[in-house]
């Protein structure tokens, strides 16, 4: 109490000058790891380009941002000579980030590197320099400046942090972006070149080719019934699993839920060759119904699990109400239950259709006369029979993924409220 | 209307648990029927053996003059209202309403149009007429226990059970529509059983109270008679000496005001 109390008035205005840093500095120290993750993979790749000059400098690049972030740790009151340092050392980083980047290839990956490499060294300078910094470090800020620098902070520590996830967001974009921009190229670029520059050459021939082709849409078709057939017997057959493993208790029903996972945990070439045996003594090899039951069987453990945990979130109060208004058991299901379930329904369908609509090896090996392919299988016979037709196989690719985008989107509400379940409570 | 009877009613759980233990209780035609215990002493299932949403173990649970252990809930002539009102998300406000009448089948449903007329009246009744074409997230706690409440009236049922339906309310709204099931009961006239640990819920609301502990029957009988002629040293402590302990601290605050 007393102490408080004695507390000198100048050393309580001073808790501004003692907890103010500025936010600049803050900011690159603490996402100053990032940078020294890319630095490290930027050694990785020149350990496996197996360039020794490239590794010396890279190493080296690594050590001098240890080295910073180090002494930017350092920086408080009268570490002026620390933070002079600092300056010193970013400086010769930057140089041998440059000379780093001369020293090598320049693909775009080689230029992103650099850019990680050596624009943190230039915010440094940059920060570390200005006024407010050097008044900082020099342990001459005013009182005044270092309230206002606290209020400041604030406001910057939310953009510096706004930044941050737009250049988080910019890398995850990018990294869906190029294979797509890639293949898009190649679709449209004439022959079968896979160099060459961007766009360059811009043709639809590949496109034309498949269109025109009569076994692109044999396969199309092919494909379409067997997600959408998968899809359908997938649901009906998950759908009473998941409810009566939610909502009842009988005998073998933990047994049955294990077996289920320990299905899951089987790889699938594993199973490939029993499954053949039996398509082969049901006379299902070469017909969609073969692949619908295989399709079907192997994504229902899965399936099951994922209704299951959807249903257990629905109350059971909703269905004693509706058991008092009158409902039959199957009622509540059909009335309460399953409405509610419609976005956990619509993730599980979608997820069937995407497992089919991708399927390669069961497809590859149950139907084996070109009319019963698949798009998968088709399109890597494209590949290998008639020598590597890469254009017609990145724009059959792109065709490919039509349908799934288009689903996607379509089913985009019911993803979001699926994936977040629990949106159910009244 | 109809009286409900339990006759040596026994619930044991599948897991041998006793919950409810020779339960001898009539309810009179009409008659507002306070179950009160604390946590756990085994009201909800009472009640629930009785919405047919529990099985009974032994003895018979009669509505009017029908054995019901085994009719399914919807046959049995009467309308809840559940603790968390359970109101069907998915559906309008109306539609929660009228979700019980279109589940009725053959002669017993009603036209479209009788139904329509029925879910007015029930919100006119509860005053919930202007939330009609809402869903229940869009509503207050309040006016979900409204519609809960309508929910389980617009059947004209028999029998009203409510299992602890005020407890997510506060103070004030739980005052205010404690008074208001008060007076749907005298003005509609179902038998009704409702299950609070809540004594002053019990003492203002009930008829007769009848009070459980650890799944036995302790007494049963008009509010005030129980709480001048405690049978047993439970109830005597679980109701006598809470209602005092009330009344004392109100005297207290009382006395020091005018101090
Ligand atoms: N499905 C069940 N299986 C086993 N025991 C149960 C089951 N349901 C309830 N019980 C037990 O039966 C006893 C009575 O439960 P009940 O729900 O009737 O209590 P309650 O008086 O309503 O209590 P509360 O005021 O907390 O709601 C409790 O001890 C409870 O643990
Ligand atoms: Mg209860």
């Amino acid at each position: 109490m007393s102490s408080m109390d004695n507390m000198p008035r100048a050393s309580k205005s001073d808790l501004a000058r003692r907890w103010y840093v500025p936010q600049e500095i803050e900011s690159i120290r603490s996402y100053y790891p990032l940078v020294l993750i890319v630095a490290l993979l930027s050694v990785g790749l020149s350990l496996i380009r197996a360039n020794q000059d490239a590794i010396y400098s890279s190493t080296s690049i690594v050590l001098v941002h240890l080295v910073v972030l180090v002494l930017l740790r350092q920086l408080d009151h009268g570490t002026k000579n620390i933070r002079d340092g600092a300056l010193a050392i970013s400086g010769i980083g930057l140089f041998l980030s440059i000379l780093h980047h001369l020293d090598g290839p320049s693909l775009w990956i080689d230029i992103w590197f650099t850019a990680w490499a050596a624009i943190p060294f230039v915010l440094v300078l940059a920060a570390g320099s200005m006024p407010m910094v050097t008044l900082w470090v020099s342990g001459r800020l005013t009182v005044k400046a270092a309230e206002l620098g606290l209020r400041k902070n604030k406001m910057m520590a939310m953009k510096h942090s706004h930044a941050l996830h737009h250049l988080i967001l910019f890398h995850a974009v990018a990294a869906v972006a190029l294979p797509i921009l890639w293949i898009l190229d190649v679709a449209l670029s004439p022959e079968n070149a896979l160099g060459g520059g961007f766009m360059d050459e811009i043709t639809g021939e590949h496109f034309e080719k498949l269109i025109s082709s009569e076994s692109f849409w044999l396969w199309t078709r092919n494909s379409f019934i067997v997600s959408i057939g998968t899809t359908l017997l997938g649901l009906a057959l998950a759908i009473p699993a998941g409810y009566a493993f939610s909502r009842f208790r009988f005998r073998g029903r933990d047994s049955a839920m294990f077996a289920f996972l320990l299905v899951q945990m089987f790889p699938g070439v594993i199973i490939l060759v029993p499954y053949f045996l039996v398509m082969k003594a049901l006379g299902l090899l070469n017909t969609s119904l073969g692949l619908i039951l295989a399709y079907s069987v192997t994504a229902l453990p899965l399936c099951v699990w994922m209704l299951k945990g959807f249903f257990d979130t629905v109350p059971r109060e909703l269905e004693e109400a509706a058991l008092v208004d009158g409902c039959s058991q199957t009622q509540v299901f059909w009335r309460i239950v399953l409405p509610l379930s419609l976005p956990a329904v619509a993730v599980t369908a979608l997820f069937s259709f995407l497992a089919a609509w991708n399927e390669f090896l069961l497809a590859l090996t149950f139907n084996t006369s070109e009319e019963m392919y698949t798009l998968p299988v088709g399109l890597a016979s494209l590949i290998s029979s008639t020598g590597q037709a890469w254009g017609d196989f990145a724009a059959a690719s792109l065709l490919v993924s039509l349908p799934v985008v288009v689903l996607f989107i379509a089913f985009q509400r019911f993803l979001i409220e699926g994936l977040s379940a629990g949106g159910v409570k009244g | 209307m109809v009286n409900v009877t339990y006759r040596r009613v026994t619930k044991r759980y599948e897991n041998g648990f006793t919950a409810v233990d020779g339960l001898n209780l009539e309810i009179e035609d009409g008659e507002f029927l306070v179950l009160l215990g604390p946590s756990g002493c085994g009201k909800s299932t009472t009640l629930r053996m009785l919405a047919g949403l529990e099985e009974v173990t032994e003895g018979d649970v009669m509505i009017g003059n029908a054995r019901v252990n085994d009719l399914p809930p919807g046959a049995r002539g009467i309308g809840m209202v559940f603790q968390s009102y359970a109101l069907y998300p998915h559906m309008t406000i109306a539609d929660n309403l009228s979700f019980g009448l279109r589940m009725l089948k053959g002669d017993d449903r009603p036209e479209d149009d009788e139904i329509q007329w029925r879910v007015g009246e029930t919100a006119d009744l509860l005053g919930i007429t202007a939330e009609l074409e809402k869903k229940p997230k869009q509503l207050s706690g309040g006016q979900r226990q409204r519609v809960a409440l309508g929910r389980a009236l617009i059947k004209k049922p028999k029998v009203l059970l409510m299992d602890e339906p005020l407890s997510n309310l506060d103070a004030e709204l739980r005052q205010q529509m404690r008074v208001e099931i008060r007076r749907l009961h005298d003005e509609l006239g179902m038998t009704t059983v409702y299950v609070t640990h809540d004594q002053i819920e019990a003492m203002t609301l009930a008829d007769r109270i009848a009070v459980l502990n650890e799944g036995v029957l302790q007494q049963h009988g008009p509010p005030m008679d129980v709480y001048r002629n405690p049978v047993n040293p439970f109830i005597e402590g679980f109701l006598c000496a809470h209602l005092n302990d009330i009344v004392e601290t109100a005297n207290e605050l009382f006395g020091g005001e005018e101090e």
